[in-house]
């Protein structure tokens, strides 16, 4: 009916996502798991602290890495049908005119949960590539007995089966929330505009502010999910950089490696889909604009302006929870070994931050750049007459 | 005087390659008042779009006096339409988001006009100044869209279809407006339209026939918006 398969294909963020998750998730539970079979076959003590040790570290890296893009696949899912539901306003008001119910319109999003089952079985089994190599590297030393790999069929049920359902029934709740709006709403495309019983108060006691800036703000407070995106990208980036350099001297290179891809994957996809879509939901602001002879760089800021404090708040946030996060791991991972380990010191990495501050001004200032070009490009006839 | 010679538009590729604006040469004199009229599909919108600066041609020449369009870079021409060109549409084209005021706002701010408040107050939408467009009935959404158009300052105003959308009692105030304007102010207007008994305003009516002009009239005595049949 109106969604198809083409619609999925475009939540390709979120499908990266779920590969992610579940190919970092699978390769460190499959080898717990795997290690729990070998349990019975450990006699030395120093065996034991060092099985403890693995399986440990295999359970935080996993929550931290699985929980935090299991969290950002939610939001964007969220994101994306909203925006889904926003840019089809018309289509789905038509089809609730002609008596299309909430829930039977609602059915049809299910469809949006194929991109994490796509992501989450390419993900599975890649992680099975990895894993000789990796099984390897964690038993370096040849502290415990040889693992073998084995397939567990409940990491299968867990990791793929079960968020698969999941993101499809959220899919279809949210949409059914969604859809209960007035027919008409949907029809004319009213926007969700709450009117504030203050604006009077505010523009006669402020100053008043330019139409750009006014535009800016008004951006901004259109898209809220988009504002909490753009600063979970930023926090995201921030965090798992940094926690990557600390990682390399905290445990090893794999982690540290690891967990940078996750965050350059993380940041580049989030921030990614919300540019995109700040262009095309602005997209007739930014022909109109255009019409009347606003420049590129003034449509720029005006539409894009509001986000940059945002993004830098959002890096802020990353930092201190890295902090907080990592001064708590070194604690609990490293607190049962007592004497037998050396515990490595963890203070707040001065350099880390800087590189990564510096990195992260680059990326933003780049991905600003090709918004730019985009507006540039946009084509004020096209974006025009779609609109009608 | 906008001088356009020669202008050839087409759309599509190859087989579907489509000439829509067929070799049109036509002058538009200073202070005119000019009406496009034509028959749905007859290339109206599109000579519209390319002279005002919104478009590109194949192909021809579009000067305004000693500027030609045709030859600047898409900055030049954007700075072009901020300083010389307003613009109003059947469609009406309002950012969903802001208020009418703010609408306005946005032509206004272009030719530093910071009495904006006039032209709200002139096109009668004082009470409604704080409303967002969904909140407004077409015909006001279209007097919100002239407020903009006219609080920029503009030197030529193209106006496609501009009561295309509103009945006969919208339709007439907003037209009678617009003349009025025209007559004070003395800019170039030129309006686009399918509808016969509005082209009788008109100081110069342009008749368009698949792609190519027809005939040029002269109109000696122009009609007011209520003169003439609907
Ligand atoms: N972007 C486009 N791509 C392809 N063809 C187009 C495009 N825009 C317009 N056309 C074609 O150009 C022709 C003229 O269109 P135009 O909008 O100029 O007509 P019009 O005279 O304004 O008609 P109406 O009175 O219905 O608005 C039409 O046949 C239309 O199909
Ligand atoms: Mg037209």
């Amino acid at each position: 009916m109106v969604i198809g398969i083409k619609n999925s294909l475009k939540l390709a963020g979120i499908a990266i996502m779920s590969f992610c998750a579940v190919f970092v998730c699978n390769l460190f539970l499959n080898f717990n798991l795997d290690l729990v079979r070998i349990e019975s076959e450990l006699t030395a003590e120093y065996q034991t602290i060092f099985y403890d040790a693995v399986t440990a570290t295999g359970k935080v890296v996993a929550s931290l890495s699985g929980g935090c893009l299991l969290l950002t696949s939610v939001v964007m899912l969220i994101f994306y049908i909203k925006q889904y539901i926003h840019s089809h306003s018309k289509e789905l008001g038509i089809l609730k005119a002609l008596g299309y119910s909430n829930l039977k319109i609602a059915k049809e999003f299910w469809i949006f949960g194929i991109s994490v089952f796509m992501g989450a079985i390419i993900g599975y089994f890649s992680s099975f590539l990895l894993m000789p190599m990796f099984y390897e590297k964690q038993n370096q030393e040849g502290i415990l007995p040889e693992i073998s790999i084995n397939f567990n069929l409940i990491l299968f049920l867990l990791l793929v089966i079960l968020p698969s359902i999941t993101f499809a029934f959220l899919s279809v709740a949210f949409a059914f929330v969604k859809l209960k709006r007035p027919v008409i709403k949907l029809l004319k495309e009213i926007p969700d505009i709450k009117i504030k019983k203050f604006t009077d108060k505010n523009t006669r006691s402020k100053k008043e502010a330019s139409f750009l800036t006014e535009l800016r703000k008004a951006t901004l407070k259109s898209k809220k999910t988009l504002v909490f995106l753009i600063a979970f990208a930023s926090f995201c980036f921030s965090s798992m950089m940094q926690m990557s350099f600390s990682m390399d001297e905290l445990a090893s290179e794999m982690f540290a490696v690891m967990i940078f891809m996750i965050g350059v994957v993380l940041s580049f996809t989030t921030l990614f889909l919300g540019i995109s879509t700040v262009i095309s939901a602005n997209g007739k602001t930014i022909a109109m604009l255009k019409v009347e002879g606003y420049s590129t760089g003034q449509c720029e800021k005006a539409i894009f302006g509001g986000y940059r404090p945002i993004a830098y708040i959002g890096f802020a946030i990353g930092t201190a929870y890295q902090y907080v996060l990592l001064k708590i791991m070194v604690e609990v991972v490293f607190a049962d070994f007592g004497e037998t380990v050396d515990i490595p010191e963890y203070g707040f990495d001065i350099k880390a931050f800087i590189i990564c501050l510096i990195a992260f001004a680059l990326l933003y200032e780049i991905v600003m750049r090709y918004c730019s070009g985009k507006i540039r490009k946009c084509p004020i006839k096209q974006v025009m007459e779609s609109g009608e | 005087m906008i001088k356009i010679e020669n202008i050839v538009k087409s759309y599509g590729e190859k087989e579907n390659k489509q000439t829509i604006l067929k070799n049109i040469s036509l002058e538009i004199k200073d202070g005119d008042l000019v009406v496009i009229l034509g028959a749905s599909g007859s290339g109206k919108s599109t000579l519209l779009n390319v002279v005002s600066g919104l478009e590109r041609p194949d192909s021809g020449k579009i000067s305004y006096g000693e500027k030609e369009l045709t030859s600047l870079s898409d900055s030049e021409l954007t700075d072009f339409r901020k300083n010389n060109i307003g613009f109003i549409f059947h469609q009406y084209y309002l950012l969903p988001n802001m208020t009418a005021e703010k609408n306005v706002k946005m032509g206004a701010e272009l030719a530093n006009n910071k009495d904006y408040g006039e032209i709200i107050e002139a096109v009668g939408l004082e009470e409604k100044k704080r409303k967002y467009p969904s909140e407004l009935s077409g015909g006001e959404q279209q007097r919100v869209s002239i407020a903009r158009a006219l609080a920029k300052k503009p030197k030529v105003l193209f106006m496609d279809e501009p009561t295309g959308a509103l009945d006969e009692k919208t339709g007439r105030s907003v037209l009678d407006y617009i003349l009025r304007l025209h007559k004070e102010k003395n800019f170039t207007a030129v309006m686009v339209t399918h509808n016969a008994n509005i082209a009788e305003t008109a100081n110069t009516i342009i008749k368009m026939q698949s792609g190519e002009i027809w005939e040029i009239l002269s109109n000696e005595s122009p009609k007011t918006a209520y003169e003439i049949g609907w």
